[in-house]
Order: C-alpha cells, then structure tokens, then sequence
C-alpha cells in the first residue's frame, strides 16, 4: 500500500525541491528585511502591535491544536474508524505546530532570549508564560505518541496514557491560547470567556481541512490509490464530520457578529459594521472560504467525491486563515487612547516581509510534510482494522 | 519608602504640549514615541461644540495589567523605587503583549516605522547596541529600568523620570519645582509645564501636597473601570476620556 503513496516518489522529491526553495527564498527575504530596518520592515506598530506574523503563528498554532483534537478520536476515544489518519493527524500536528512557532520566531523582538527569559522569569500570572509551557508540553506529547506509533504501539496501556495526555495538552494549550485574547478586558473585541470553545472549533475545522489536504496530496489526490480503511473514511464519515465542524464554526462567528453589531460600544461594535464587513476580503473569505465549502458538504453527493473535498479543504485553508486575521487585527484598529492623534479607524495592511514570514511557514510545513512522508508510513494502522469492515466502522463513530 | 503619585489640573492645563516636548529632551524618545503626550478630544457639535484635552504620562498604575502579562517579568512594578512600572530591557523579548494590556495607550516599540517623518533612526543610526544614537544623549542609562536610549527590538515607556527622582532627599513629601533645594530631582513634564498644572509628590503621605489636592479637589482617576487603579489623578472638568468616534475626512 505504502507504494501508492507518491511522496515516496519522484513527486514528493520535486515538492520537497520546490518549498524548500520557497522556505529559504521567504526566511532570506525577512531575515534580510528584518537586519537592514530592524522590525520596521513590518507594517505593524505601537497603534497594531500584532500583525499577520501573529496572526500566521495562531493560525499554524490552532490548525496543529486542531489536528491533536482529531488524533483524539481513534486515539483516545477509540473511534477505530479514524485509526487510518491518527498517524497523519500526530505528524502533521506536530509539523504545522514547528512552523508556527519558527514564525513566530522570526517576530519577536529577541527570540533566543525568551529561552532564559521566561523559565527564569517564572511568571505565572501571564497567560504568555503558560502558552511556552503548554505548547512546549503539547510538542513533547506530540513527538512521544508519534515514536510509540512509529514502533506500532496503538493499544498498549502507556500508549493510551499518552495519548490522554496529549489530548489535554492540546486542549489546555489551546484554551490558553484563546484567553491571552480572551482576558484582555481593555480589547473588548476579544473579551470573551467563551473564546476557547471558539478556537476549539475553528482550530478543529482548520485541522480537518489539512488533514484531508494532507491525505490526498500523499497520494496524488487519487482516493483509489489509498487503503481500503482510508477510502473508507473518506467517504464514510469524516466529511459529514468536516460539514458540521464547518456549520458549528460558522454559528460560532455568526453568534459574535450578531453580539458585535448589536452592542454599542465603538471598540466592537465599529469593528464588525466598518472594519470587518466593509471588507472584500473578508466577504471573500467568509461566503467563498466558509459558506461554500459548508455548502458544497451538506450534499451527499457532492462530500463524497474527492475533487469536491479537497477543492473544500483549500477554500477552508483561506477563510480560516482570514478569519484569524481579522481576529487578531481587528481587536487593535479601534485606537486606544489616542484622542484625535487617531481619528480614524487604524489602517494596517501587511508589509512583504510580514508576507514572507506566512510563506515560510506554509512552505515550512510543505517540507517537513513531505519528508515525513518519505521517512515514515503516515497512514499506517493498527492490524486489525485493515481488514474491509463496511457496516461497522460507522456505525462505532455515530455511537 | 515613598509611593510616588502625579497629579495635573485641567482646569490648569493649557494643552501647550511643553511637557511632551520636555519628555522627549530629557529621555532622548523619537519624534512620535511620546512617553508623554496631551491627547485631544473633540466633541458634540456646534453651539455645544467642545474640546478637551487630558495629558498623558505613564499612569504607574498600582494594580497594573502590562505587569500581569509580560511572560518574562521585563515589566513590573518596583515598590522600592516609589511603584514606579519599569521595563527592564535586558528581559524585554519584544512580544509587546504589555501595549495590548495597557489600557492607556503609553507604550511603545520604537523598533517600527517612524511614527513622525523624518526618520531619525536612519539620521542618526544606532551604536553600541542603541536603537539609534543621537548626537546629544542624556546622560543618565539604566537599562534595567528602562532609562536611557533603548536597544532594538524592545518596549519602552514613560519612568516618571525615575533618573531625577531617586536622587531626592528621603521623606520628601512633594517635589515641587518651585523649591530650589528640590527642583533638580522633579520629572521634566512636571517642572516645565508653563501653568503650574502638575503636582508629583508622595501619594503614602498625607501631609503632602498631592493628597490634599486629590482630597479637596476631588481628584478622579482616568478609566477607573479597568481596575489597574493609577498613581496618576485628575483635577477639574474634563476629566473623562469620550468614546471613541470616527471622523469625516476632510
């Protein structure tokens, strides 16, 4: 089976050339920005603190979050069904989580400091602190589960403990990734308790869609080409899952336009009628990036067929990642405590180097995809369930 | 030890901006990077037209945010040192989770495009691990408080000029610029400002002068609301910040 996959081929070879090239073209191109002006190669500032280099980080970040939470499902709740992506789910959460992080890298003022600094500095009240922590325990959990399936360790005791483990890792991570956002009671757009439940699911969504991505590009977008198990999912029930992820992600931004256009406060209410929806982009993202791929996924024919889903998994890909950005800006454009230095909206588009540091990410992730593909056996599972089970495996899910 | 408080009376105030300009010699910031600033307001419209203006140093706030959430302990709160906030540069990673935190809008990464054109960074280009070095430099450098010209790639803000005021005499009650054997020791906003509209004293001792002001002039603190409870007070009308509206472009 593992012949089938064409990463292992010439294909993945020219891939691997191509994002490498694109990963050191985006690194050259910032690291060079960054040393001949220093962060003012960035567009963001003391009015945006956070721009897309932040917004790139928490979208890589939720995406791996996201696929931990799939790798749950076999992993944790034994859904056997999904044992043909927990392999993929583990490496690829753990890959988009590296790249996310070297993004974020690149954005900071004084990367290798933080090294000493926050374990030195011990400060337990910042939700900053504990996102080092927990990603970092997030990645370590990561990298163990993947060595215990990597030795086809699926069922045993420590394997499970790990994979609980793992499970709350990403879901504390996460959560306290929402709330470094969430807490901040002088950004009203993002004051919100509720925000985990927010990135649980788009994170979730955005996993979905790279795993189903991910899945098919190992081999060449040919569903006939997979395991019988795989083939099986596929059209069984991970796009009905993929649908409802999307119609519970799209409620959830539903619900906080509807809460944001209603209040009155300028801070949240200016932000969603003349900053978020007076923009195309956003529009774009939304009824292109969201609406359709949730569309097209409502119909039994159309979800099934694998032009159809990985057409969808692209469109999620960019209306995910513009709903991060809006996110982040969109909590910094109302000016705070300015007075009429800032009489208008604050204006911030990303600059070329901020542009390169989410090529290199993404391109990032392209790499360390297709090496894991070529070093490892992504899709391999447990045994048992690679024998045909057409009545079972569904029926295990829904119960 | 003393809890440095300020105090400024916009009843006083003229809006003149001297005690930006002030700031900015003394603590060597950029064109734009103001420590200090008046912001203005204007609000309602013609015949109940007003305008308003609140000037703005750090506000050292007792319980403050930015403290709570820098990741490295770069920001905190020196009770020693009168509850002055500093940054301490050597520990500042530059992940500005502080300005998001403020809700008062003091801080600044000057390591970004100028704010205020020309860029003096380029005109003056840094040295000796200095974001940019300036041909008149104050003479005073602490990078553990964040005092001096800061290094790139970190977040800076107003010390309340923590460089005159640690050399006042112990249990000075008031540092008034109007006493010769004091006025070297007062922040540059306070002892340039042409009205006499700022007091800075000691807000743990009541016999100072900026707790009798605070008391009998009833003093209010700006966005109380936050909870991060200022050492900074304001006397007089006007002392509320308006919401925030967009304006036509003209």
């Amino acid at each position: 089976m593992t012949n089938s996959n064409v990463m292992k081929g010439g294909a993945g070879t020219v891939l691997l050339v191509l994002s490498l090239l694109v990963m050191v073209a985006g690194f050259g191109y910032a690291a060079f920005s960054l040393s001949a002006h220093g962060h003012a190669a960035f567009n963001a500032s003391s009015n945006v603190p956070w721009g897309q280099p932040i917004s790139t980080y928490l979208y890589f970040a939720l995406a791996s979050s996201g696929l931990g939470l799939l790798a749950a499902i076999p992993l944790v709740f034994r859904v056997k069904a999904y044992y043909p992506v927990a392999k993929r789910c583990v490496f690829l959460a753990f890959i988009v989580l590296i790249s996310g992080m070297a993004v974020l890298a690149m954005e900071l003022g004084h990367t290798f400091r933080m090294i000493w600094a926050i374990p030195f500095g011990m400060q337990i009240e910042s939700a900053m602190f504990w996102m080092g922590v927990l990603y970092l325990l997030d990645l370590i959990f990561l990298l163990w589960k993947f060595q215990r399936l990597e030795g086809k360790d699926w069922d045993s005791k420590t394997a499970k403990q790990i994979g609980v483990a793992s499970f709350l890792g990403v879901l504390l991570a996460s959560g306290n990734l929402a709330l470094i956002f969430g807490m901040m009671s002088m950004r009203p757009f993002w004051f919100d308790g509720s925000l985990p439940i927010y990135f649980y699911l788009t994170g979730i969504t955005s996993g979905m869609a790279a795993l189903v991505f991910y899945t098919y590009l190992a081999y060449g977008f040919k569903r006939e080409a997979m395991p019988e198990p795989l083939q099986r999912l596929l059209t069984g029930n991970l796009p009905v899952l993929f649908a409802a992820l999307l119609g519970v992600t799209l409620l959830f931004i539903l619900v906080r336009m509807v809460t944001g256009l209603y209040s009155n406060m300028p801070e949240v209410h200016l932000v969603w009628s003349d900053y978020i929806l007076t923009s195309p982009v956003y529009h774009l993202s939304l009824w292109g990036g969201l609406v359709l791929p949730f569309l097209l996924l409502l119909s039994r024919n159309l979800r099934v067929q694998p032009g159809v889903q990985v057409l969808c998994a692209m469109l999620v890909f960019a209306g995910l990642f513009a709903e991060r950005y809006y996110f982040v800006v969109g909590g910094q454009v109302i000016p705070l405590f300015k007075g009429t230095w800032a009489w208008d909206i604050v204006h911030y588009t990303p600059s070329a180097a901020e542009w390169s540091l989410t090529l290199m990410g993404a391109a990032m992730i392209f790499v360390l995809y297709v090496l894991g593909e070529k070093y490892f056996n992504l899709s391999d599972t447990p045994a048992d369930i690679t024998a045909p089970e057409p009545s079972g495996a569904t029926a295990k899910v829904t119960a | 030890m003393a809890k440095w408080g300020m105090v400024i009376d916009l009843d006083k105030c003229t809006g003149c901006q001297a005690c930006t300009t002030a700031c900015g010699m003394e603590n060597n910031t950029l064109p734009g990077e103001n420590w200090q600033d008046v912001l203005y307001y204007s609000e309602g419209e013609y015949p109940s037209g007003q305008m308003k203006w609140l000037p703005r140093p750090c506000m050292q706030c007792e319980d403050p945010s930015c403290v709570h959430v820098c990741p490295t302990r770069a920001t905190y709160k020196d009770e020693a040192a009168g509850g002055i906030v500093f940054v301490d540069w050597n520990k500042c990673i530059g992940c500005k989770y502080c300005m998001i935190a403020c809700p008062y809008g003091v801080r600044f990464y000057a390591d970004e495009k100028p704010l205020v054109e020309p860029d003096l960074k380029s005109i003056f280009p840094g040295e000796n691990g200095q974001l940019w070095s300036p041909p008149y430099q104050g003479p005073d450098e602490d990078w553990r408080r964040g005092i001096g010209i800061q290094p790139k790639g970190v977040v800076s803000k107003c010390t309340f000029c923590y460089h005159r005021v640690s050399k006042a005499p112990e249990g000075v009650a008031d540092l008034d610029e109007d006493d010769p054997e004091l006025v070297e020791f007062v922040p540059a906003c306070v002892r340039t400002c042409p009205p006499k509209a700022r007091y800075f004293g000691d807000l743990d001792n009541p016999q100072s002068n900026v707790n009798r002001l605070i008391g009998n002039k009833r003093g209010v603190r700006l966005r109380d609301e936050t909870g991060n409870r200022p050492q900074v007070y304001y006397l007089g009308a006007g002392a509320g910040v308006p919401a925030f509206q967009r304006r036509e472009r003209s």
